[in-house]
Protein backbone atom coordinates (compact mmCIF):
# COMPACT_ATOMS: atom_id res chain seq x y z
CA UNK A 1 0.00 0.00 0.00
CA UNK A 2 1.40 3.24 -0.64
CA UNK A 3 1.93 6.24 2.11
CA UNK A 4 -0.83 8.51 0.40
CA UNK A 5 -3.23 5.00 0.82
CA UNK A 6 -2.06 5.09 3.99
CA UNK A 7 -2.85 8.25 5.30
CA UNK A 8 -6.78 7.54 3.36
CA UNK A 9 -7.36 4.63 5.10
CA UNK A 10 -5.37 3.65 8.78
CA UNK A 11 -3.83 1.05 9.41
CA UNK A 12 -5.40 -1.39 12.26
CA UNK A 13 -3.43 -3.07 14.68
CA UNK A 14 -5.85 -6.42 14.57
CA UNK A 15 -9.02 -7.32 13.39
CA UNK A 16 -10.38 -7.74 9.87
CA UNK A 17 -10.22 -5.95 6.34
CA UNK A 18 -12.65 -6.68 3.96
CA UNK A 19 -11.07 -5.63 0.88
CA UNK A 20 -11.91 -5.74 -3.19
CA UNK A 21 -15.51 -4.67 -2.76
CA UNK A 22 -16.83 -3.50 -5.44
CA UNK A 23 -17.13 0.24 -5.45
CA UNK A 24 -20.91 0.99 -4.44
CA UNK A 25 -21.31 -1.68 -2.47
CA UNK A 26 -19.48 -0.69 0.48
CA UNK A 27 -22.67 0.58 2.18
CA UNK A 28 -24.62 -2.63 1.67
CA UNK A 29 -21.89 -4.57 3.36
CA UNK A 30 -21.93 -1.97 6.33
CA UNK A 31 -25.34 -2.82 7.01
CA UNK A 32 -24.96 -6.29 6.79
CA UNK A 33 -21.91 -5.88 9.31
CA UNK A 34 -25.15 -3.82 11.39
CA UNK A 35 -27.42 -6.91 11.78
CA UNK A 36 -24.88 -8.24 13.94
CA UNK A 37 -24.75 -7.31 17.79
CA UNK A 38 -21.44 -9.18 18.77
CA UNK A 39 -19.97 -6.30 16.05
CA UNK A 40 -21.69 -3.25 17.71
CA UNK A 41 -18.98 -2.28 19.65
CA UNK A 42 -16.89 -2.73 16.81
CA UNK A 43 -14.86 0.34 15.34
CA UNK A 44 -15.31 -0.20 11.93
CA UNK A 45 -13.36 2.82 8.84
CA UNK A 46 -15.21 2.35 5.87
CA UNK A 47 -13.80 3.44 2.56
CA UNK A 48 -15.52 4.49 -0.26
CA UNK A 49 -14.63 4.69 -4.14
CA UNK A 50 -10.56 3.96 -3.54
CA UNK A 51 -8.71 3.62 -6.86
CA UNK A 52 -7.96 0.16 -7.59
CA UNK A 53 -5.51 -1.53 -10.10
CA UNK A 54 -7.18 -4.52 -10.44
CA UNK A 55 -11.08 -3.30 -9.99
CA UNK A 56 -10.81 0.87 -11.17
CA UNK A 57 -12.69 1.58 -8.12
CA UNK A 58 -12.81 -0.79 -5.18
CA UNK A 59 -14.28 -0.16 -1.53
CA UNK A 60 -12.79 -1.15 1.59
CA UNK A 61 -13.92 -1.84 5.26
CA UNK A 62 -11.83 -2.33 8.94
CA UNK A 63 -13.08 -3.90 11.66
CA UNK A 64 -10.94 -4.07 14.73
CA UNK A 65 -12.74 -7.18 15.89
CA UNK A 66 -12.49 -10.68 14.83
CA UNK A 67 -13.22 -13.36 14.12
CA UNK A 68 -16.36 -12.39 11.41
CA UNK A 69 -19.45 -14.33 12.22
CA UNK A 70 -19.32 -17.38 9.81
CA UNK A 71 -23.27 -16.39 8.60
CA UNK A 72 -21.67 -12.55 7.96
CA UNK A 73 -19.16 -14.16 5.28
CA UNK A 74 -21.48 -16.40 3.56
CA UNK A 75 -23.81 -13.61 3.03
CA UNK A 76 -20.37 -11.71 1.35
CA UNK A 77 -19.87 -14.83 -0.59
CA UNK A 78 -23.51 -13.79 -1.73
CA UNK A 79 -23.43 -10.01 -2.22
CA UNK A 80 -19.75 -9.35 -3.63
CA UNK A 81 -17.84 -12.74 -4.64
CA UNK A 82 -14.64 -12.32 -4.72
CA UNK A 83 -13.57 -9.87 -1.85
CA UNK A 84 -11.08 -10.70 -0.15
CA UNK A 85 -10.80 -10.93 3.93
CA UNK A 86 -7.44 -10.35 5.68
CA UNK A 87 -6.85 -10.93 9.18
CA UNK A 88 -4.83 -8.65 10.68
CA UNK A 89 -2.47 -9.11 13.78
CA UNK A 90 0.49 -6.12 15.17
CA UNK A 91 -0.81 -4.28 11.94
CA UNK A 92 0.38 -7.17 9.61
CA UNK A 93 -1.84 -9.85 7.35
CA UNK A 94 -1.40 -12.47 9.00
CA UNK A 95 -4.31 -14.44 6.85
CA UNK A 96 -5.79 -13.92 3.45
CA UNK A 97 -8.87 -15.82 1.90
CA UNK A 98 -10.57 -15.01 -1.44
CA UNK A 99 -14.50 -15.14 -0.80
CA UNK A 100 -15.59 -17.44 -3.57
CA UNK A 101 -19.15 -18.32 -4.85
CA UNK A 102 -20.09 -21.84 -3.25
CA UNK A 103 -21.75 -24.23 -4.39
CA UNK A 104 -24.76 -23.82 -1.75
CA UNK A 105 -26.19 -21.12 -0.20
CA UNK A 106 -28.02 -22.02 2.80
CA UNK A 107 -31.13 -20.14 3.82
CA UNK A 108 -29.48 -16.98 3.28
CA UNK A 109 -32.15 -15.91 0.83
CA UNK A 110 -35.71 -16.11 -0.05
CA UNK A 111 -36.50 -17.89 -3.19
CA UNK A 112 -36.60 -14.73 -6.14
CA UNK A 113 -40.51 -17.35 -7.02
CA UNK A 114 -43.32 -15.35 -5.14
CA UNK A 115 -45.33 -19.00 -5.51
CA UNK A 116 -42.66 -20.84 -3.99
CA UNK A 117 -43.95 -22.81 -0.86
CA UNK A 118 -40.98 -21.86 1.33
CA UNK A 119 -42.11 -17.72 0.44
CA UNK A 120 -45.65 -18.94 1.98
CA UNK A 121 -44.12 -20.81 5.26
CA UNK A 122 -40.99 -18.33 5.90
CA UNK A 123 -39.46 -20.58 8.83
CA UNK A 124 -38.80 -23.27 6.25
CA UNK A 125 -35.04 -23.25 5.63
CA UNK A 126 -34.15 -22.15 1.78
CA UNK A 127 -31.25 -23.94 -0.29
CA UNK A 128 -29.96 -23.01 -3.82
CA UNK A 129 -27.55 -25.10 -5.64
CA UNK A 130 -25.49 -23.73 -8.46
CA UNK A 131 -26.56 -25.22 -11.49
CA UNK A 132 -23.13 -26.40 -12.94
CA UNK A 133 -19.30 -25.29 -11.77
CA UNK A 134 -18.33 -22.00 -12.69
CA UNK A 135 -21.85 -21.01 -13.32
CA UNK A 136 -23.57 -17.37 -11.39
CA UNK A 137 -27.01 -19.34 -11.62
CA UNK A 138 -28.62 -21.30 -8.79
CA UNK A 139 -31.84 -23.32 -8.10
CA UNK A 140 -33.91 -23.27 -5.79
CA UNK A 141 -34.10 -27.08 -4.00
CA UNK A 142 -38.03 -26.41 -3.34
CA UNK A 143 -39.38 -25.27 -6.84
CA UNK A 144 -36.62 -25.52 -9.01
CA UNK A 145 -36.56 -21.94 -9.60
CA UNK A 146 -33.60 -20.88 -11.91
CA UNK A 147 -32.24 -17.65 -10.64
CA UNK A 148 -28.35 -15.19 -11.22
CA UNK A 149 -26.42 -14.60 -7.72
CA UNK A 150 -27.67 -11.04 -8.52
CA UNK A 151 -31.15 -11.85 -8.03
CA UNK A 152 -30.69 -13.79 -5.11
CA UNK A 153 -28.72 -11.58 -3.57
CA UNK A 154 -31.38 -9.12 -3.43
CA UNK A 155 -33.52 -11.34 -1.79
CA UNK A 156 -31.34 -12.02 1.55
CA UNK A 157 -33.32 -13.48 4.68
CA UNK A 158 -33.59 -11.18 7.20
CA UNK B 1 -33.61 -44.76 3.28
CA UNK B 2 -36.94 -43.70 2.31
CA UNK B 3 -37.45 -42.89 -1.32
CA UNK B 4 -39.80 -40.53 -2.67
CA UNK B 5 -40.42 -39.35 -6.40
CA UNK B 6 -40.89 -35.31 -6.37
CA UNK B 7 -39.19 -34.46 -9.87
CA UNK B 8 -38.34 -35.80 -12.77
CA UNK B 9 -35.28 -34.32 -13.15
CA UNK B 10 -34.43 -36.19 -10.09
CA UNK B 11 -34.33 -39.83 -12.35
CA UNK B 12 -31.45 -40.84 -14.72
CA UNK B 13 -32.53 -42.86 -17.79
CA UNK B 14 -31.77 -45.92 -16.07
CA UNK B 15 -33.93 -45.50 -13.27
CA UNK B 16 -36.78 -44.05 -15.71
CA UNK B 17 -36.96 -47.02 -17.80
CA UNK B 18 -36.50 -49.31 -14.56
CA UNK B 19 -40.10 -47.90 -13.51
CA UNK B 20 -41.47 -48.63 -17.29
CA UNK B 21 -39.99 -51.79 -16.64
CA UNK B 22 -42.05 -52.31 -12.93
CA UNK B 23 -45.13 -50.80 -14.37
CA UNK B 24 -45.19 -53.28 -17.26
CA UNK B 25 -44.63 -56.04 -14.79
CA UNK B 26 -47.35 -54.55 -12.70
CA UNK B 27 -50.05 -54.59 -15.71
CA UNK B 28 -48.87 -58.18 -16.59
CA UNK B 29 -49.69 -59.66 -13.27
CA UNK B 30 -53.17 -61.11 -12.47
CA UNK B 31 -55.88 -58.77 -11.15
CA UNK B 32 -56.26 -61.27 -8.25
CA UNK B 33 -53.02 -61.46 -7.03
CA UNK B 34 -52.57 -57.32 -7.68
CA UNK B 35 -55.34 -56.65 -4.89
CA UNK B 36 -53.12 -58.72 -1.66
CA UNK B 37 -49.95 -56.50 -2.62
CA UNK B 38 -50.43 -53.81 0.02
CA UNK B 39 -53.10 -55.14 2.52
CA UNK B 40 -53.27 -52.42 5.59
CA UNK B 41 -51.52 -49.96 3.70
CA UNK B 42 -53.06 -46.28 3.89
CA UNK B 43 -52.12 -44.02 1.10
CA UNK B 44 -53.20 -40.33 1.65
CA UNK B 45 -54.08 -38.37 -1.00
CA UNK B 46 -53.47 -34.62 0.20
CA UNK B 47 -55.23 -32.41 -2.73
CA UNK B 48 -55.04 -28.44 -1.93
CA UNK B 49 -56.33 -28.03 -5.40
CA UNK B 50 -58.60 -29.84 -7.23
CA UNK B 51 -58.12 -32.25 -9.56
CA UNK B 52 -60.32 -34.99 -9.95
CA UNK B 53 -58.61 -37.06 -12.82
CA UNK B 54 -55.24 -37.38 -11.14
CA UNK B 55 -56.62 -37.93 -7.44
CA UNK B 56 -59.09 -40.88 -8.81
CA UNK B 57 -56.28 -42.57 -10.83
CA UNK B 58 -53.46 -42.29 -7.43
CA UNK B 59 -56.62 -43.67 -5.09
CA UNK B 60 -58.06 -46.18 -7.79
CA UNK B 61 -54.23 -47.59 -8.25
CA UNK B 62 -54.24 -48.12 -4.53
CA UNK B 63 -57.23 -49.62 -4.09
CA UNK B 64 -56.47 -52.10 -7.10
CA UNK B 65 -53.69 -52.93 -4.95
CA UNK B 66 -55.82 -54.02 -1.97
CA UNK B 67 -54.64 -50.70 -0.16
CA UNK B 68 -56.63 -47.99 1.26
CA UNK B 69 -57.23 -44.52 0.73
CA UNK B 70 -57.85 -41.29 2.73
CA UNK B 71 -57.64 -37.80 1.82
CA UNK B 72 -59.15 -34.21 0.83
CA UNK B 73 -60.14 -32.88 -2.75
CA UNK B 74 -59.28 -29.25 -1.94
CA UNK B 75 -58.18 -27.14 0.61
CA UNK B 76 -61.65 -25.95 1.97
CA UNK B 77 -62.12 -29.54 3.02
CA UNK B 78 -58.91 -29.45 4.97
CA UNK B 79 -57.51 -27.49 8.37
CA UNK B 80 -55.61 -25.05 5.74
CA UNK B 81 -59.00 -23.43 6.01
CA UNK B 82 -58.52 -23.06 9.58
CA UNK B 83 -55.08 -21.66 9.08
CA UNK B 84 -52.85 -25.02 9.38
CA UNK B 85 -49.32 -24.24 7.76
CA UNK B 86 -48.74 -26.78 4.83
CA UNK B 87 -45.70 -28.26 6.98
CA UNK B 88 -48.04 -29.15 9.89
CA UNK B 89 -50.91 -30.84 7.81
CA UNK B 90 -47.91 -32.98 6.16
CA UNK B 91 -46.29 -33.76 10.02
CA UNK B 92 -50.13 -34.89 11.41
CA UNK B 93 -50.80 -36.82 8.02
CA UNK B 94 -47.94 -38.69 7.98
CA UNK B 95 -48.77 -40.39 11.21
CA UNK B 96 -52.29 -42.01 9.66
CA UNK B 97 -50.70 -43.36 6.09
CA UNK B 98 -48.07 -45.10 4.83
CA UNK B 99 -47.54 -42.74 1.40
CA UNK B 100 -48.65 -39.53 0.37
CA UNK B 101 -49.88 -38.09 -2.46
CA UNK B 102 -49.79 -34.40 -2.95
CA UNK B 103 -50.89 -31.96 -5.24
CA UNK B 104 -51.08 -28.04 -4.30
CA UNK B 105 -50.62 -24.92 -6.21
CA UNK B 106 -47.42 -23.29 -5.10
CA UNK B 107 -44.15 -25.08 -6.63
CA UNK B 108 -42.11 -26.42 -4.01
CA UNK B 109 -44.46 -28.38 -2.07
CA UNK B 110 -43.60 -31.87 -2.86
CA UNK B 111 -40.14 -31.63 -1.96
CA UNK B 112 -41.07 -29.94 1.27
CA UNK B 113 -43.43 -32.74 2.20
CA UNK B 114 -40.58 -35.18 1.15
CA UNK B 115 -38.01 -32.84 3.76
CA UNK B 116 -40.57 -32.87 6.63
CA UNK B 117 -42.08 -36.75 6.46
CA UNK B 118 -40.43 -39.84 7.31
CA UNK B 119 -42.94 -41.78 5.22
CA UNK B 120 -42.87 -41.58 0.96
CA UNK B 121 -43.84 -38.61 -0.49
CA UNK B 122 -45.21 -38.54 -3.98
CA UNK B 123 -45.30 -35.05 -5.94
CA UNK B 124 -49.24 -35.16 -7.89
CA UNK B 125 -48.27 -32.03 -9.07
CA UNK B 126 -46.49 -29.16 -7.52
CA UNK B 127 -47.92 -25.18 -9.03
CA UNK B 128 -46.33 -24.70 -12.71
CA UNK B 129 -43.32 -26.76 -12.11
CA UNK B 130 -43.63 -30.76 -12.14
CA UNK B 131 -45.91 -33.57 -12.63
CA UNK B 132 -43.34 -36.36 -12.94
CA UNK B 133 -45.92 -39.35 -12.60
CA UNK B 134 -47.61 -37.56 -15.12
CA UNK B 135 -44.19 -37.76 -17.50
CA UNK B 136 -43.85 -41.22 -16.31
CA UNK B 137 -47.45 -42.49 -18.01
CA UNK B 138 -46.67 -40.75 -20.72
CA UNK B 139 -43.44 -42.21 -21.92
CA UNK B 140 -45.33 -45.76 -20.56
CA UNK B 141 -47.74 -44.86 -22.97
CA UNK B 142 -45.40 -44.41 -25.86
CA UNK B 143 -43.49 -47.91 -24.87
CA UNK B 144 -46.68 -49.57 -24.83
CA UNK B 145 -47.70 -48.02 -28.47
CA UNK B 146 -44.59 -48.66 -29.92
CA UNK B 147 -41.84 -50.84 -28.24
CA UNK B 148 -39.87 -48.47 -27.42
CA UNK B 149 -39.17 -44.15 -26.68
CA UNK B 150 -35.42 -44.50 -28.64
CA UNK B 151 -36.01 -42.93 -32.26
CA UNK B 152 -39.85 -41.81 -32.26
CA UNK B 153 -40.88 -38.93 -33.53
CA UNK B 154 -43.67 -36.65 -31.64
CA UNK B 155 -45.34 -33.79 -32.30
CA UNK B 156 -46.56 -31.43 -29.58
CA UNK B 157 -48.80 -29.23 -30.48
CA UNK B 158 -50.93 -26.17 -28.58
CA UNK B 159 -50.03 -24.57 -25.59
CA UNK B 160 -46.25 -25.27 -25.21
CA UNK B 161 -45.45 -22.61 -23.13
CA UNK B 162 -46.90 -23.01 -19.97
CA UNK B 163 -47.72 -26.77 -20.37
CA UNK B 164 -45.95 -28.37 -17.68
CA UNK B 165 -46.91 -31.40 -19.27
CA UNK B 166 -44.94 -30.78 -22.55
CA UNK B 167 -41.90 -29.29 -20.02
CA UNK B 168 -41.47 -32.27 -18.19
CA UNK B 169 -42.09 -34.81 -20.78
CA UNK B 170 -39.10 -32.97 -23.16
CA UNK B 171 -36.48 -33.29 -20.84
CA UNK B 172 -37.45 -36.80 -19.80
CA UNK B 173 -37.37 -37.45 -23.69
CA UNK B 174 -33.76 -36.15 -24.40
CA UNK B 175 -33.05 -38.07 -22.23
CA UNK B 176 -33.66 -40.86 -24.98
CA UNK B 177 -31.84 -41.87 -28.27
CA UNK B 178 -32.84 -39.53 -31.41
CA UNK B 179 -36.11 -38.44 -30.57
CA UNK B 180 -37.36 -35.75 -32.55
CA UNK B 181 -39.85 -33.43 -31.56
CA UNK B 182 -42.07 -31.11 -34.19
CA UNK B 183 -43.38 -28.10 -32.03
CA UNK B 184 -46.70 -26.68 -33.33
CA UNK B 185 -47.81 -23.62 -31.37
CA UNK B 186 -48.65 -20.62 -31.77
CA UNK B 187 -46.59 -17.81 -31.91
CA UNK B 188 -47.06 -16.30 -28.22
CA UNK B 189 -47.25 -19.81 -27.26
CA UNK B 190 -44.19 -21.33 -27.93
CA UNK B 191 -41.69 -23.69 -25.90
CA UNK B 192 -39.35 -22.02 -23.90
CA UNK B 193 -35.97 -21.41 -25.06
CA UNK B 194 -34.02 -23.24 -22.10
CA UNK B 195 -35.73 -26.35 -23.13
CA UNK B 196 -34.34 -26.04 -26.94
CA UNK B 197 -31.43 -24.91 -25.24
CA UNK B 198 -31.36 -28.46 -23.33
CA UNK B 199 -30.90 -30.42 -26.04
CA UNK B 200 -27.56 -29.52 -27.16
CA UNK B 201 -25.38 -32.49 -26.49
CA UNK B 202 -27.95 -34.28 -26.53
CA UNK B 203 -29.46 -36.51 -29.69
CA UNK B 204 -32.77 -35.38 -29.79
CA UNK B 205 -33.71 -32.47 -32.09
CA UNK B 206 -36.39 -30.01 -32.40
CA UNK B 207 -38.20 -28.09 -35.34
CA UNK B 208 -41.21 -25.77 -35.34
CA UNK B 209 -44.06 -26.07 -37.69
CA UNK B 210 -47.41 -24.44 -37.56
CA UNK B 211 -48.89 -26.45 -39.59
CA UNK B 212 -51.15 -29.14 -37.60
CA UNK B 213 -51.61 -30.82 -40.83
CA UNK B 214 -48.09 -31.36 -41.81
CA UNK B 215 -47.14 -32.70 -37.99
CA UNK B 216 -50.03 -35.84 -38.87
CA UNK B 217 -48.67 -36.83 -41.76
CA UNK B 218 -44.85 -36.77 -40.64
CA UNK B 219 -45.03 -38.14 -37.21
CA UNK B 220 -45.55 -41.15 -34.91
CA UNK B 221 -47.29 -38.97 -32.08
CA UNK B 222 -49.51 -36.26 -32.05
CA UNK B 223 -49.28 -34.76 -28.69
CA UNK B 224 -52.28 -32.43 -27.73
CA UNK B 225 -52.63 -29.85 -25.09
CA UNK B 226 -55.35 -28.41 -23.41
CA UNK B 227 -54.73 -24.20 -24.08
CA UNK B 228 -55.44 -23.24 -20.41
CA UNK B 229 -57.50 -19.80 -20.25
CA UNK B 230 -56.22 -19.32 -16.59
CA UNK B 231 -52.75 -18.90 -17.95
CA UNK B 232 -53.91 -15.74 -19.54
CA UNK B 233 -53.35 -12.56 -18.32
CA UNK B 234 -55.60 -11.00 -20.80
CA UNK B 235 -58.16 -13.33 -22.29
CA UNK B 236 -58.37 -11.43 -25.66
CA UNK B 237 -55.28 -13.50 -26.33
CA UNK B 238 -57.01 -16.61 -25.09
CA UNK B 239 -59.56 -16.15 -27.74
CA UNK B 240 -57.42 -15.36 -30.30
CA UNK B 241 -55.48 -18.60 -30.17
CA UNK B 242 -57.76 -20.99 -28.13
CA UNK B 243 -59.36 -22.75 -30.62
CA UNK B 244 -55.99 -22.13 -33.01
CA UNK B 245 -55.44 -26.58 -32.85
CA UNK B 246 -58.18 -28.74 -33.26
CA UNK B 247 -57.77 -32.26 -34.28
CA UNK B 248 -60.62 -33.63 -36.16
CA UNK B 249 -61.20 -37.25 -37.42
CA UNK B 250 -61.43 -36.18 -41.23
CA UNK B 251 -57.87 -34.82 -40.42
CA UNK B 252 -56.54 -38.12 -40.34
CA UNK B 253 -57.78 -39.51 -43.04
CA UNK B 254 -54.26 -40.66 -45.11
CA UNK B 255 -52.33 -40.66 -41.45
CA UNK B 256 -49.41 -42.83 -41.28
CA UNK B 257 -51.44 -46.35 -39.89
CA UNK B 258 -48.87 -46.58 -36.85
CA UNK B 259 -49.70 -42.66 -35.61
CA UNK B 260 -51.06 -42.16 -31.93
CA UNK B 261 -53.07 -39.00 -30.71
CA UNK B 262 -52.47 -38.33 -27.00
CA UNK B 263 -53.72 -35.84 -24.81
CA UNK B 264 -53.01 -35.75 -21.11
CA UNK B 265 -57.07 -34.50 -20.49
CA UNK B 266 -59.19 -32.91 -19.54
CA UNK B 267 -59.87 -31.77 -23.37
CA UNK B 268 -62.45 -29.00 -24.22
CA UNK B 269 -62.26 -28.43 -28.03
CA UNK B 270 -58.58 -29.43 -29.24
CA UNK B 271 -59.94 -32.96 -30.18
CA UNK B 272 -63.25 -33.55 -31.58
CA UNK B 273 -64.92 -36.53 -30.43
CA UNK B 274 -65.09 -38.31 -33.52
CA UNK B 275 -61.77 -38.31 -33.46
CA UNK B 276 -62.03 -41.36 -30.09
CA UNK B 277 -63.74 -43.68 -33.08
CA UNK B 278 -60.28 -43.83 -35.20
CA UNK B 279 -57.89 -46.10 -34.62
CA UNK B 280 -55.26 -43.26 -33.79
CA UNK B 281 -56.96 -41.94 -30.72
CA UNK B 282 -54.93 -43.00 -27.64
CA UNK B 283 -56.07 -40.73 -24.88
CA UNK B 284 -57.82 -43.14 -22.97
CA UNK B 285 -55.51 -46.00 -22.87
CA UNK B 286 -53.10 -43.31 -21.83
CA UNK B 287 -55.56 -42.63 -18.64
CA UNK B 288 -55.93 -46.21 -18.08
CA UNK B 289 -51.68 -46.08 -18.13
CA UNK B 290 -51.48 -43.61 -15.42
CA UNK B 291 -53.32 -46.37 -13.26
CA UNK B 292 -50.71 -48.96 -13.92
CA UNK B 293 -47.81 -46.68 -13.39
CA UNK B 294 -48.92 -44.98 -9.96
CA UNK B 295 -49.42 -48.67 -8.44
CA UNK B 296 -45.64 -49.26 -10.15
CA UNK B 297 -44.76 -46.24 -7.89
CA UNK B 298 -46.70 -46.65 -5.03
CA UNK B 299 -45.43 -50.34 -4.62
CA UNK B 300 -41.62 -48.90 -5.44
CA UNK B 301 -41.65 -46.22 -2.72
CA UNK B 302 -43.78 -49.13 -0.27
CA UNK B 303 -40.60 -51.36 -1.08
CA UNK B 304 -43.25 -53.99 -1.79
CA UNK B 305 -41.79 -54.74 -5.96
CA UNK B 306 -43.55 -57.33 -7.03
Amino acid sequence: MTPQNILLIPKIERGIVIDHIPAGLGIQVMALIGRWPELEDAVITLGLNYKSTRMGRKDMIKLQAEPLPPRLLQMLALVCPGVTIKRIERFEVVEKVVVQVPELFDNLARCINPNCITNAEPHVATRFRRIESGSRNFKCAHCERVCSLDELAGHLKA
Amino acid sequence: MKNDLISIDDLGLEQILDYLDLAARVEALPNAEKAGLLPGKILATLFFEPSTRTRLSFESAMCRLGGRVIGFSESANSSTAKGESFSDTIRTVEQYADVIAVRHPKEGTARLAAEIAGIPILNAGDGANQHPTQTLLDLYTLRKFFGQVDGLKIALVGDLKYSRTIHSLCRALLAFDGVAMTLVSPESLRLPGYLTQAAAGTTATFRESESLADAIRDNDVVYMTRIQKERFPDLVEYEKVKDCYRLEAKMLEGAPARLKVLHPLPRVNEISPDVDATPHAGYFEQARNGVIMRQALILDLLDARP
